[in-house]
């Protein structure tokens, strides 16, 4: 009898001990960010910018996918997601996850599904590429990115094989001949698979098809409703050093240091990537059906036919950026 | 049929707990009555005494049963289908009250301001200390420290009550007279309003996609809700109410002019570029904090006080509102409860990462359905289901292509007609590819077919490699001495770390998975069959060899049987293993199986196919299981006897 008794102060002790860090969470903002993914607000995070102008301590922590991220964000332990895809971030708002989108963290070229060299299969007639074997990280933006090119090239889905691979096993996969093509997101394993393979679709065709993608920065309702200045000052410290990004070698070593990559490949991955400016993601990406809204619109539908667009826009607030 | 299932929900867990429960109580009974039978007259460690004992399975299995009812909200969704939607009501109050209560204390230890004006004094205080004196001269470092105290004093001006202008206290006192209205609105109670037709019509609670309906049903629910909307404008007015004393309208402007004259001063005097960098970043971070305390968000610690008041009023009004409610709350909705978030109210807590029983054996049904074209089964392949196999296929893969090169002559060439005439050569390349018609058999298909067929497969080949070498090192100096680095090496490694290899040698295909489970497989019954061999007494060889047996004999009738013991329940664990392999050899390249679907369902968060997909690996597991332990009992019946 006595030891149950033990056991339930302990419990109550445990108890309160994982509620009361909720009650300190002010001091440090626990926020996410990926690895092998440039940004140049990683020379605040490496200066600790953030820090110094928030006042509290800002707590890096690299996940690998953004649904993890998701899921960090419900259980408490993280605040601020930097860099979430659209994709998880839309798949979390179907589900009711009391997470909201509040700025744009990086406008990307869509992620590029490699076709093997040698097949001879191009955007022209990439019908051909029913009945051959693709890999493809599914549920993700390089997922997103894949139906997109293959409802805009009118190629059926049904008729291929797909393959669920992480986007580092299926470079390998495209190098080893396994796959056919390959859809890839990641500086590291996009540019193996360009060794081996030819996105299906150049940059000017996806811009003239509109098939681009960008990244979020989401945030709990919780932090954002009690920490609105903290919030609106990390927005403020991710716009200064967007704005202060030249793209110099100093600049590209300290961010490459940071992301887990080689000079040359952070320096070929920021090169395709734009920083939109408050200004304009309140403009042109935060307004009423602006393209926050309506690509989020287009992503749910991706993946759940009920999906409601108009819903899915009430969780965007563009308000912290000025 | 689910339409059926979620009407008669109260009826069906009425009977399933009601079960359990008699389960639970009367397993528990005749263990009791059982041991006071026969308990007493065993011995301690005595292996016969865990023999039977069915009832202590039924009392954990019903235990266990009735613990995820309770936790994943079964239970209170069955009897009480309307509280998630009147719990969604009181969590949109909740949320539209949430701006105001964020800065009282209330979930935190101090007022929001306290924690403004302890984090922006201690930036302060940081940036008096660190300000760069090489980079301004005399005259502006006076002038710096002349500003860094003017905002400072920003932060007592604001801390005052008597510096607050008397409009900032009026509101406050307007708005808590508004918010002792919502509170006086639910002491009085629900009004006779009928929900909405459009309410009526939503789908129940759990039936689709969108877990809780979210518009009111219930005249509780009506109160809450209305009273939210009026919160809500209370709080939006709240968010603008600033706290900007009237010496602020002389005090800013001179900061401001001085900020910008240092900034000035930057661009037009000659200073090194790690001068101008340091001054810039300096001025900035000194204009950041001011550019915070301009705006006014710091107030009195006193002037809250009506607020305060009139939440603890709203705390006690709510309680008594939610009535009947609140006991189910407690009791039935254990976790974090239901949380309403920008667009809908979901459940969160065990409620939410642990699906209802009921929503496990829909899904389970969905999953099962053998018609893909109409939603059934995962990505297009049924879970268990039958398919015409050609034979063809199986020939193609019997004989290589290679066997057509090598015949003697030519692939054929397309003729001047136009046309394409086969030749011997050309007919066998077809038979090597499957690409004739021999014909049909029924197969088994499906995601679980495929798990189970390399599961089987790996273990198969496990143990016809693994037995083998496993005897033959125990009792050979030979291949122990060649073969014990070899497996001893490779074992201990995670099945996982040899994952992205066996990607390279062996591709995406079903060769590679079995591989990983094979080696996983073929390293336990080594060990296991090594030790049973080893483990041998040699008393029983000597007796045999002194009757004449031969080598094989020896090995045949004493050494096989006396391993036996250690090789089968080697192939227990290694079946286990490999199941938990799986999902990781699934993980390379998904294309079917259980594992597949597991990997996929975890990047939507989709938990009812998670809990799905680990219930089928556990019951198989156990069946198999079940399976060993009839076989060890029926080949060696001695064990645990000698």
């Amino acid at each position: 009898m006595k030891k149950t008794k033990i056991t339930a102060a302990g419990l109550t002790f445990a108890a309160a001990l994982a509620g009361g860090s909720a009650v300190f969470a002010a001091d440090t903002v626990n926020a996410a960010f990926f690895l092998e993914w440039a940004t140049p607000n990683q020379i605040a995070k490496v200066d600790k910018a953030y820090d110094k102008a928030m006042g509290v301590d800002v707590n890096w922590v690299d996940f690998s996918t953004g649904v993890a991220m998701t899921e960090a964000m419900l259980s408490g332990d993280i605040d601020i997601s930097y860099s979430q895809g659209l994709a998880p971030f839309v798949t979390a708002i179907q589900q009711g996850a009391p997470i909201k989108m509040v700025g744009i963290a990086v406008v990307y070229e869509a992620n590029n599904c490699f076709v093997r060299n040698g097949l001879g299969i191009t955007s022209s007639n990439a019908t051909e590429l029913e009945g051959k074997t693709v890999a493809v990280p599914l549920n993700t933006m390089a997922d997103f990115a894949f139906k997109s090119y293959m409802n805009h090239l009118n190629v059926d889905m049904a008729k291929m094989t797909i393959v669920d691979q992480a986007p580092a096993d299926g470079a390998k996969s495209l190098a080893d001949g396994a796959v056919d093509m390959a859809c890839i997101f990641g500086g590291a394993s996009a540019k193996a698979a360009g060794e081996v393979g030819t996105p299906i679709m150049t940059k000017a065709e996806k811009v003239a098809a509109g098939i681009g993608s960008f990244d979020v920065i989401s945030v709990t309702e919780k932090f954002a409703t009690e920490n609105p200045d903290l919030l609106r000052t990390f927005m403020e410290v991710t716009e200064e050093s967007n704005r202060a990004w030249t793209g110099s070698d100093a600049q590209v070593t300290k961010v490459a240091a940071d992301a887990g990559m080689d000079f040359e490949t952070t320096k070929a991955q920021m090169a395709d990537f734009i920083f939109p400016t408050a200004a304009e993601q309140i403009a042109t990406f935060f307004n009423k059906n602006g393209i926050a809204a309506q690509a989020a619109a287009s992503l749910g539908l991706l993946y759940s036919n009920d999906s409601d667009g108009a819903m899915i826009a009430k969780t965007l607030d563009g308000s912290y950026l000025k | 049929m689910f339409e059926f299932i979620a009407d008669q929900r109260a009826a069906i867990a009425a009977v399933f707990i009601l079960t359990l429960l008699l389960a639970f109580g009367v397993s528990i009974y005749i263990g009791r009555k059982e041991y006071r039978k026969n308990g007493q007259d065993q011995v301690f460690g005595d292996p016969e005494r865990t023999k039977g004992g069915w009832y202590w399975s039924l009392c954990g299995v019903s235990a266990l049963l009735l613990i995820w009812f309770y936790f994943s909200w079964g239970v209170a969704r069955a009897y009480f289908p309307n509280a998630a939607n009147e719990l969604c009501q009181i969590a949109k109050l909740d949320e539209a009250l949430s701006p105001i209560r964020a800065v009282l204390p209330i979930g935190s230890r101090s007022y929001q301001s306290t924690q403004l004006v302890a984090r922006n004094g201690a930036q302060i205080e940081a940036l008096r200390d660190s300000m760069p004196k090489q980079a301004f001269s005399r005259d502006e470092q006076q002038v710096l420290e002349l500003v860094i105290d003017d905002v400072q004093s920003l932060l007592g001006l604001s801390s005052d009550p008597d510096q607050q202008s008397p409009e900032v206290a009026a509101q406050i006192e307007l708005l808590s007279q508004e918010l002792r209205a919502i509170a006086i609105a639910l002491d009085a109670g629900p009004s006779a309003v009928e929900p909405s037709a459009e309410a009526l019509a939503q789908p129940k609670w759990g039936a689709t996609y969108t877990e809780i309906p979210l518009l009111p049903v219930t005249a509780r629910g009506i109160l809450f809700d209305q009273l939210s909307q009026d919160a809500a404008l209370l709080s939006d007015r709240f968010v603008t109410l600033k706290n900007i004393p009237p010496a602020y309208a002389t005090r800013i402007p001179l900061i401001t002019q001085k900020i910008e004259a240092l900034s000035a001063a930057t661009k037009a005097q000659q200073f090194s570029d790690a001068d101008v960098e340091a001054r810039k970043d300096y001025i900035k971070s000194l204009d950041r904090i001011f550019n915070r305390l301009d705006d006014g968000s710091i107030f009195p610690a006193g002037s809250f006080a009506p607020l305060m008041k009139v939440f603890q009023e709203l705390a006690r009004a709510q309680a008594h509102a939610k009535g009947s409610l609140k006991v189910i709350d407690a009791l039935f909705v254990p976790g974090a409860g239901v949380v309403k978030s920008r667009t809908q109210c979901s459940e969160q807590g065990s409620g939410r990462w642990l699906p209802k029983p009921m929503d496990v054996v829909v899904t389970f049904a969905e999953l099962a359905d053998p018609d893909v074209e109409d939603g059934g089964g995962f990505k297009g392949t049924p879970l268990l289901w039958w398919k015409w196999l050609p034979i063809a296929d199986v020939v193609a893969f019997v004989i290589p292509d290679a066997l057509a090169d090598l015949w003697a002559g030519e692939y054929a060439r397309h003729g001047v007609d136009g046309k394409v005439q086969e030749n011997t050569k050309d007919r066998l390349l077809a038979l090597a590819q499957g690409d004739i018609d021999l014909g049909s058999v029924p197969a088994l298909d499906g995601h679980l077919w495929d798990s189970l067929f390399r599961v089987l497969v790996a273990m198969g080949l496990g143990i016809l490699c693994g037995v083998p070498v496993g005897i033959y090192m125990g009792v050979s100096q030979f291949i122990k001495g060649v073969l014990d680095p070899v497996v001893e090496l490779y074992r201990p490694v995670p099945p996982l770390a040899w994952a992205p290899l066996i990607l390279t040698i062996f591709g995406i295909q079903d060769d590679g998975k079995i591989f990983l489970l094979f080696m996983v497989a073929f390293a336990i019954m080594v060990i296991s069959a090594r030790t049973g061999a080893a483990g041998t007494q040699l008393s029983k060889i000597r007796a045999s060899h002194s009757l004449g047996a031969s080598n094989r004999q020896i090995l045949l009738y004493v050494i096989l049987p006396n391993a036996l013991p250690e090789i089968l329940t080697g192939v227990r664990i290694a079946i286990g293993v490999c199941w938990g392999t799986l999902v990781a050899a699934e993980m390379l390249a998904g294309t079917t199986g259980i594992g597949f679907i597991e990997n996929v369902a975890r990047t939507v968060s989709d938990y009812e196919l998670i809990w799905v997909t680990i219930l089928i690996m556990g019951i198989l597991g156990l069946a198999f299981d079940l399976i060993m332990r009839w076989v060890i009992q029926k080949t060696i019946p001695w064990r645990g006897k000698g």
